[in-house]
């Protein structure tokens, strides 16, 4: 289920490039999405290049639930709808703020889609014909991420285009 | 490991980085003598020079060490690394040469593109991981750009991927380009 706030137009048309930028709650995509608009849709009067894509995966309810642990699964049905209405509130909130930050970029769209956050990103880049993916990195060590997964592991290997991983530098250095 | 090109890298695009510091980024590009990572910078330089912020661009490329070819030698059941002095000079100049090509090559592709990027290149030595990661580190690149081989899990698990590496531990973001389709198995 997407829903479009703005029309894809085919991809090549006036000569620019697509990027989709991957979208979630945490901190990570949202310091991703800010580096990508300072260092490619900056608004120093330079006519901008590129197309934005930005794309917020969020996990059916059912998933979500069946995360939180067996014991849960004999109330599970009542606890749906809750967890529906909770995850689509929070998209929103995602979506808004990513309104917010990309306020001027030219041509941008907005889209929240169910399913995976693996599968709807490189789905997300077929769709749009993107050149490039950007996502952030939880930063992960080797466990966290066998035991986690990693979305930007798995986009980096399987999306069809370039993809750029955005990680928040550390502090200490 | 001495990086002996990378401190020249340094000194070459300080300058210049100095000046545009704001208004531009500074790209890494990572280059071995593969035809993916040329088509990584060509990749690059299309896509993101075009955008004319690009303050500069700077081609790594890391050179194996000469301890690569210096081969444990059984001798009477004892295992030995031998390497005579005059083997491991020979192989070190023919590394030197292989690199200078690749950068070259590498240079070349840039200027035939665009000729408003000032690219310069550096011969890193050492294991190409930790030497590309370091590089990027010290010269404060705002971007790392490399080419991938496509390989499988598998493959991957025991060849090691660079790119994979770098992924997880350079410091700053970093771009990985696929093979275009046509060259994809």
């Amino acid at each position: 289920m997407a829903e479009e706030a703005g029309t894809a137009a085919a991809a090549g048309e006036s000569g620019r490039m697509t990027m989709v930028v991957a979208l979630d709650e945490s901190e990570h995509s949202y310091y991703a999405l800010q580096w990508t608009l300072r260092h490619f849709f900056s608004a120093d009067g330079q006519q901008q290049q590129y197309r934005l894509a930005v794309v917020n995966a969020k996990p059916t309810a059912a998933s979500a639930v069946g995360l939180a642990g067996p014991g849960i699964t004999r109330g599970a049905a009542d606890v749906l709808p809750f967890v529906e209405a909770d995850l689509k509130k929070s998209s929103m909130r995602v979506i808004d703020k990513a309104r917010e930050l990309c306020a001027q970029v030219s041509d941008a769209v907005f889209e929240v889609v169910e399913g995976d956050a693996r599968n709807v990103l490189c789905e997300a880049v077929e769709r749009h014909h993107a050149e490039m993916l950007v996502v952030g990195s939880h930063g992960y060590g080797a466990i966290k991420r066998a035991v986690l997964g990693s979305v930007s592991d798995y986009c980096s290997h399987h999306a069809h285009c370039t993809v750029m991983i955005v990680k928040k530098p550390k502090p200490k250095h | 490991m001495e990086e002996k090109g990378a401190a020249e890298a340094a000194a070459m695009s300080g300058g210049e980085a100095g000046a545009e510091a704001s208004a531009g980024m500074k790209v890494a590009v990572a280059v071995d003598a593969s035809e993916e990572s040329l088509h990584a910078l060509a990749w690059a330089l299309d896509n993101i020079v075009v955008r004319r912020g690009v303050s500069s661009l700077v081609i790594v490329h890391a050179q194996p060490g000469a301890d690569h070819y210096v081969y444990p030698v059984a001798a009477h059941g004892i295992a030995i690394a031998y390497a005579p002095a005059a083997a491991i000079e020979s192989m070190r100049k023919a590394q030197d040469e292989i690199s200078r090509k690749v950068v070259s090559r590498a240079l070349d592709a840039c200027k035939q593109r665009e000729a408003s990027v000032n690219a310069t290149g550096a011969i890193l030595e050492g294991d190409a991981k930790e030497a590309i990661c370091q590089a990027v580190e010290e010269m404060h690149a705002d971007l790392l750009v490399l080419g991938s081989r496509g390989l499988g899990k598998i493959k991957r698990a025991f060849l090691g991927s660079v790119s994979d590496y770098l992924v997880h531990h350079a410091c700053c973001p970093v771009l990985v380009v696929k093979p275009s389709k046509a060259h994809d198995k």
